[in-house]
């Protein structure tokens, strides 16, 4: 079979669709009827609280384990297992290597099993050892390694066949920040190659920073999905403008101003993480740019006038508040090791 | 083909770990001299205990502590004879004290039957045990002669022992001494039984160690677990075989010039000779070693899919351990009677039929027609637990640090 496009096949623009899948484990539902569609050259961003069913998703994807339900298509109509092995990259969340083997045998050793050569591997070993900076480590065994110097072989192990499909289950966990920049710089790259990063996070915040489209899922349901500028427009709160200003003069100002009912409708305290003054909500029929000038007719000096889109955080807070601090109560549990019985 | 081919990619790993490995090289190289020395060392201490040994002879027949005495310092044994009256008491008594190893009582009637006792603290060593009864008997049966008025030459050739010999025959194979064909299997099952539960083990601790070091998760997601199961057997296997062919090569070239080697340590003439095996045995031998590896390799191996830490292996391999020795145990059973209806079921079923068939078709027990057959359900029967190995172990991919029930087990083989 030819690497990526195979003959015959029909080529399709996404990297992954997922269609009503299902896994139940003994009585525990691990994932109800979720769907989402990767497109290609996109990185994707599944996110979730702990207990979501988001490892248990992509173990779907890479074929550890098997739905009981609905479909998964990788690339081109290839099945998951060993037809789409070659083409998919993988770093699952429990972290391991074979701690006796040197680190630069290691790689190769996952290079040739995702199909590539022996010398072919090697080489691209070694460049990838250079790239994250362990090349003075080639020829130590893993076990010497730090923990994180450690998770960057596991990079390279998920790399280095370059495949079209990159899965990264929370590849921010245990990472210092200068590595979690590594790893930006790295799906930056893979995303610009036209090749796709499909990663679980819950970690808001990086998620944000490198997420061209989400899927939040709790207790094991699809909460919602889309591009991040799409649903973040359409989760844009109403109306709403943060507000700074200047000094205490310039708040009494705005106070008269903001007692105006037919401009402002509402003040309140801003929304959690925010560090503005306060927040209003345009009455009906108003728009920012009213505001904005009775402000300037006021005489306000004002800091910060802005129209409040959510934060990612504050959109998954919103959408999944209930099942993430039930989540919470448990974040020993891994995502689906629940009881089998 | 990828599956094949991935196959390969992990014996190669496996191997590589194992044969780069210092200690690895050092028991390849060290282990025959360990077995040797685990022999020789316990033998020779036992053998210097047996001289010098101090030991008093309370004679009450008058006629023959003497005797007794002399054929004791022919043993390098420095006897003393007591008094008769010496009582029982003071003789233990001076065992206790150090004074004396041991003493030998001559009742009155030793001629006659009475039992003559030796007590001593060597008493328990079958060496010093023969040894006595030897010495003993050639002089109680001398003395016994000699007041019947036989001459010594007359009594050395009534007492001269018939020659008898018992041989192997099962009408297809030229009549042979039984008793080193025997040994032949006995030695060659018993290194078969020896590499499986070294190797095995190996094999089981590598399938373990996938998931202490939690590096399952990505093998399984890059390869099938089938895959990773046979590619494991054969690689661990392979390393078990190189050192195997390493050991035998020594022991074979020790055997062959072992009058020469033996000249060296100023012992002359020649030891026992071994009966030559010929070359259909050799392939059945060869073959049964092999495959019966392989087999036990698997049996191992999907214990280690079952259990997630090293320590509980030491509860779950009993079962496959057992089967191993109810193997060894039966080794009468085939040398007795190759070809009675137990030998032949026995050496049809996997568990055993590495362990004796190799034995049975020395003895000429077996046709190679069921040999054939044999061989056909062990390979079989090695597939199928590779197969079950692999699914268990997939399954068990979700199941850090909980064993599955036997139910859920027969539920993942369906899976």
């Amino acid at each position: 079979m030819a690497r990526g496009e195979a003959g015959g096949r029909v080529k399709s623009a996404n990297a992954l669709v997922v269609n009503e899948v299902t896994k139940q484990f003994g009585n525990h539902v691990a994932v109800e009827r979720v769907s989402f569609t990767v497109p290609r050259g996109v990185a994707y961003g599944i996110l979730g609280p702990n207990g979501a069913g988001k490892s248990t998703t992509l173990r779907m994807i890479t074929d550890i384990i098997a739905p009981d339900h609905g479909t998964i298509t990788v690339l081109d109509g290839l099945k998951p297992g060993a037809e789409s092995a070659p083409y998919i990259g993988y770093l699952p969340e429990e972290r391991g290597l074979y701690p006796k083997m040197r680190v630069i045998d290691m790689i190769e050793f996952m290079g040739e099993l995702r199909g590539l050569s022996r010398a072919e591997s090697k080489k691209r070993a070694g460049t990838w050892l250079d790239r994250l900076g362990l090349s003075q480590w080639t020829k130590n065994k893993v076990q010497d390694l730090s923990k994180g110097m450690q998770q960057k072989v596991q990079f390279a192990t998920a790399l280095i066949h370059e495949p079209a499909l990159v899965i990264l289950d929370e590849p921010w966990s245990g990472l210092d920040p200068i590595n979690s920049e590594v790893l930006r710089d790295v799906v930056d790259e893979i995303r610009k190659a036209g090749r796709t990063v499909l990663f679980s996070t819950h970690v808001m915040e990086q998620a944000e920073k490198v997420c061209d489209a989400v899927c939040i899922i709790a207790r094991g349901k699809k909460v919602l999905d889309g591009k991040l500028r799409d649903i973040k427009r359409a989760s844009a709160l109403d109306g709403l403008i943060a507000i700074e200003v200047a000094d205490e003069i310039a708040r009494d100002k705005a106070e008269v101003v903001i007692q105006d009912r037919a401009l402002v409708a509402e003040k309140r305290p801003p929304l959690a993480g925010d560090h503005a003054d306060y927040e209003v909500r345009l009455a009906d029929g108003a728009t920012p740019p009213q505001l904005l000038a009775a402000f300037v007719t006021a005489g306000v000096a004002l800091r910060r006038f802005e129209i409040v889109t959510p934060t990612l955080h504050q959109i998954f807070v919103a959408k999944v508040g209930d099942s993430a601090a039930v989540a919470e109560r448990r974040p020993d549990e891994s995502d689906e090791i629940e009881e089998t019985a | 083909m990828k599956t094949v081919r991935d196959t390969f990619v992990i014996a190669r790993r496996e191997l590589l770990e194992r044969v780069k490995s210092k200690w690895f090289v050092a028991m390849t190289l060290l282990g025959p001299v360990f077995m040797v020395a685990m022999i020789v060392i316990p033998a020779l201490i036992a053998s210097k205990s047996v001289v010098g040994a101090k030991v008093e002879i309370v004679d009450r027949s008058g006629a023959l502590g003497e005797q007794i005495a002399a054929e004791l310092r022919g043993m390098r044994w420095i006897p003393k004879i007591v008094p008769p009256e010496t009582s029982y008491e003071t003789s233990k008594n001076r065992i206790r004290d150090n004074e004396i190893n041991g003493f030998i009582v001559i009742p009155k009637h030793a001629l006659e039957g009475e039992f003559i006792i030796y007590e001593g603290d060597n008493g328990s060593s079958q060496i010093v045990a023969m040894m006595l009864e030897e010495s003993v008997r050639k002089v109680v049966q001398g003395e016994r002669g000699r007041r019947a008025g036989i001459s010594p030459d007359t009594l050395d050739k009534l007492l001269a022992r018939p020659n008898f010999l018992s041989q192997l025959n099962t009408g297809s194979t030229k009549a042979t001494s039984g008793l080193a064909a025997f040994f032949v299997g006995y030695i060659l099952s018993f290194i078969l039984y020896m590499v499986i539960t070294l190797y095995g083990v190996a094999v089981m601790r590598s399938v373990v160690q996938e998931k202490t070091s939690r590096v399952m998760e990505l093998m399984v997601a890059a390869v099938k677990p089938r895959s990773l199961m046979a590619g494991k057997i054969l690689g661990v296997g392979a390393a078990g075989l190189v050192q195997v062919s390493v050991w035998l090569t020594m022991g074979a070239i020790t055997l062959a010039y072992r009058n020469e080697l033996l000249g060296l340590f100023g012992v002359t003439g020649a030891g026992p000779t071994l009966p030559a095996l010929e070359l259909a045995e050799i392939a059945v031998v060869l073959a049964y070693f092999i495959i019966g590896f392989f087999f036990y390799a698997a049996m191992y191996a999907a214990v280690g899919a079952m259990v997630s830490s090293e320590q509980e292996t030491q509860q779950v391999q009993m079962p496959v351990t057992m089967l191993l020795v109810i193997g060894v145990l039966c080794f009468q059973v085939i040398s007795s009677d190759p070809r009675g209806t137990a030998s032949t079921v026995m050496t049809m079923v996997p568990f055993w039929s590495p362990l004796l068939m190799p034995m049975r078709y020395v003895l000429g027990g077996a046709s190679l027609g069921e040999v054939a057959l044999s061989l056909g359900i062990l390979i079989l029967s090695t597939a199928l637990v590779v197969r079950a190995a692999a699914k268990i172990y997939r399954v068990g991919v979700l199941m850090y640090g909980k064993r599955p029930s036997l139910r859920e087990m027969v539920r993942w083989l369906r899976y």
